[in-house]
């Protein structure tokens, strides 16, 4: 069974993450604009008072000039709480009236007059101001600014709100997505799970409990669904072998029944006999091929089963033969290899494979079974020095009916490989021909049966 | 031989053929069409033998042999089916048939198996251990051969074979029988294979002078040691 545990936790992780983070940026981008908004407003009450300030000087100064502006500064000098800075100086530079001893380095005076625009925002040991710096006819410079500390200590605030809320915001998406992500995954992982036991062969494999009635229970009924299908049709495709076994042997049966009353032509009744049996023979293989091919992956009837033991017995039935036919035969078999499988159609396999070997093969030939252990497999390997497959035929040498024209004297119906393929499958054996081999090799590795097993 | 057998058979010919066969070997024969009247039968009479076809009208005879050992029949049951490949043969023999033979058969092929059933269990054992056929002897606990009193070298295979050629001595023995009893493989690899083994067995004994293995007339061999065989 392939484990998609590790597959399914990595999709669950993906999800969440990229849910998570789609919450994330969709909220960053929702507060970077309250952010500004909110700046952009409080800047705008700074200016507002600010402006409000210049409004007053204004005037007081078109009452009565510098002395005005100069009484008023220092008025409210003295009522200063921080949150302002005011100045006023004449043409040398001196202070007339203001918080502050000195004109701010780097400040330039612009204009003269009492509008707030153009107003310039400047740092001074570590506060931002927002000023407006005029030069007053007369060359009295003039600077009204107001501290933008409550603005940024107000932003700062809402930074680490927001930062604190982006926080939680990521650990939250991250765990709804990945309970989101989990619910979804693990209804796909069950149909995973589903379709894992049916490709092992389990075609009555089922979803336990109700379908939930949303599209992941609309989906899982239409697999159930087309699992009864090919179920049904699987079932009654065995039925139909079986009924056509039955069909076409109870006439051939008959006709076997009359022969053997015909007198005096034995030699003519012998031959139908012989015709009769190898079509039977045929019949049996194209059955036992669609039998092992329907059972294909299924661990059904399958039970432990020494393959050494049984490639020694047919090797024992085979080895006259091969010995009479002037064969240098040896056989390399480790024992006590086992696998899951049925003992006669492994037999079967080995008969065929060896009967093949024996049938192409000329005098002085070599032939060599092999079965040893190869990791977690077996090998088991026919080879013989004989006149191989003809190049053309590679890619089709385990098809039905798949013959050499060369071979059309020798007897075979050309379902001997495409048989022992099917058995090979039915045990979830892999079967290979290896290239570069003089004479015709085959290789088939099947799953080894653990001792523990 | 006054044997009973019950053929349960559906097909009127098939029934006619298995019929005439052992009755040839002088039993008496019953006959019956559908599974239920064939079970019915197998129930209430003591047969020897029960010649049983799968596919019947009211079911498989295979399903059924449960049915009829449950009625406290003792009969040897041989399977004579249309399903005939390994897969049907081994589920068969597995489900509690004695054997099983495919149609379509040789009449002469359904003697050969019905007569080894017939004979089952009546071998002459000697000693529980020396079993003779005129100059033949067979030692089973020793596995070996010995033609007047000369002993013929036998593989374990061979010596196996002529076990089982020995248990049924003057029957027509398959190569179908040979290879399900002596290599327990149920499928037919059309080949000479078995021809081969009994080939040289019966090279052996006759270098040691004994004749004991014939070919019998289509299908199979005979063993029939004769007292005094020549050689």
């Amino acid at each position: 069974m392939i484990s998609r545990r590790p597959l399914a936790a990595r999709a669950t992780l993906r999800l969440a993450a990229v849910m998570a983070l789609a919450v994330t940026l969709l909220s960053l981008g929702a507060m970077a604009l309250q952010y500004r908004l909110v700046e952009a407003r409080l800047m705008q009450a700074q200016r507002a008072l600010l402006s409000a300030d210049l409004d007053g000087f204004a005037a007081l100064y078109d009452q009565r000039r510098i002395i005005a502006l100069r009484q008023a500064i220092d008025y409210r000098a003295a009522a200063a709480t921080g949150g302002e800075m005011l100045l006023l100086l004449d043409r040398n530079g001196t202070v007339l009236a203001g918080t502050r001893g000195g004109w701010p380095e780097g400040l330039q005076a612009e204009g003269d007059s009492f509008a707030v625009e153009p107003a310039r925002a400047f740092s001074e040991a570590g506060t931002r101001w927002l000023a407006v710096a005029r030069d007053l006819p007369g060359g009295f410079p003039l600077l009204v600014a107001r501290s933008l500390q409550p603005v940024d200590d107000t932003l700062a605030a809402m930074r680490r709100g927001m930062l604190a809320l982006l926080a939680a915001m990521l650990v939250a998406g991250g765990v709804v997505g990945w309970l989101a992500a989990r619910s979804v995954m693990g209804r796909i992982g069950r149909l995973n799970d589903l379709a894992d036991r049916v490709a092992e062969g389990a075609l009555d494999a089922r979803l336990p409990g109700p379908r939930s009635p949303d599209e992941f229970g609309l989906l899982e009924t239409h697999v159930h669904g087309m699992l009864d299908r090919i179920q049904n049709l699987n079932r009654a495709t065995h039925r139909l072998s079986d009924t056509i076994a039955h069909e076409l042997r109870t006439p051939l049966n008959r006709m076997l029944l009359k022969l053997s009353r015909i007198e005096g032509q034995e030699d003519l009744a012998a031959d139908l006999r012989a015709e009769m049996r190898q079509a039977i023979r045929m019949f049996d293989s194209l059955l036992d091929i669609s039998r092992a091919e329907a059972d294909q992956g299924s661990g059904g009837g399958l039970v432990p089963v020494d393959l050494s033991a049984v490639a020694g017995e047919v090797w024992e039935l085979y080895e006259p033969l091969a010995e009479d036919k002037g064969l240098d035969a040896q056989a390399l078999i480790a024992p006590g290899l086992r696998v899951l499988g049925d003992r006669n159609l492994i037999a079967q396999l080995l008969s065929n494979l060896l009967d093949n070997a024996i049938k192409y093969c000329a005098k002085g030939d070599l032939l060599t079974l092999t079965v040893a252990e190869a990791g977690d497999s077996i090998l088991m390997r026919v080879a013989d020095t004989g006149p191989g497959l003809p190049a053309d035929m590679r890619g089709a040498a385990f098809e039905r009916f798949v013959r050499a024209d060369r071979d059309r004297g020798i007897k075979g119906h050309g379902l001997g490989l495409a048989l022992v393929r099917a058995i090979a499958a039915r045990h979830g054996a892999r079967l290979t021909l290896p290239e570069g081999n003089t004479g015709f090799t085959l290789e088939i590795l099947w799953p080894r049966l653990q001792q523990s097993d | 031989m006054d044997e009973r057998i019950l053929i349960v058979e559906d097909d009127a010919e098939t029934a006619a053929a298995v019929r005439a066969v052992v009755e040839g070997m002088g039993c008496s024969v019953d006959h019956c069409d559908t599974l239920d009247a064939g079970i019915a039968a197998a129930t209430s009479t003591p047969y020897k033998v029960i010649v049983l076809d799968r596919m019947l009208p009211g079911g498989d005879g295979v399903e059924a042999m449960a049915r009829i050992r449950a009625g406290g029949s003792t009969a040897l049951i041989l399977i004579l089916s249309a399903l005939g490949r390994a897969a049907n043969r081994v589920e068969g023999l597995e489900k509690g048939a004695d054997d099983y033979l495919p149609k379509p058969f040789e009449p002469d092929e359904l003697r050969a198996r019905v007569r080894a059933l017939l004979r089952r269990g009546t071998m002459q054992v000697l000693d529980n251990d020396l079993l003779v056929f005129g100059d033949l002897e067979i030692r089973l606990k020793a596995r070996t051969v010995h033609v007047k009193r000369t002993h013929v070298a036998v593989s374990p295979k061979e010596f196996e074979l002529i076990t089982y050629f020995a248990r049924n001595a003057g029957q027509v023995v398959t190569r179908m029988q040979l290879l399900e009893n002596v290599w327990n493989l149920h499928f037919d690899p059309g080949t000479n294979v078995v021809d081969v083994h009994v080939g040289r067995l019966r090279r052996k004994l006759e270098e040691a002078g004994s004749l004991a293995i014939q070919t019998a007339r289509g299908e199979g061999y005979v063993f029939a040691p004769l007292p005094g065989s020549p050689g």
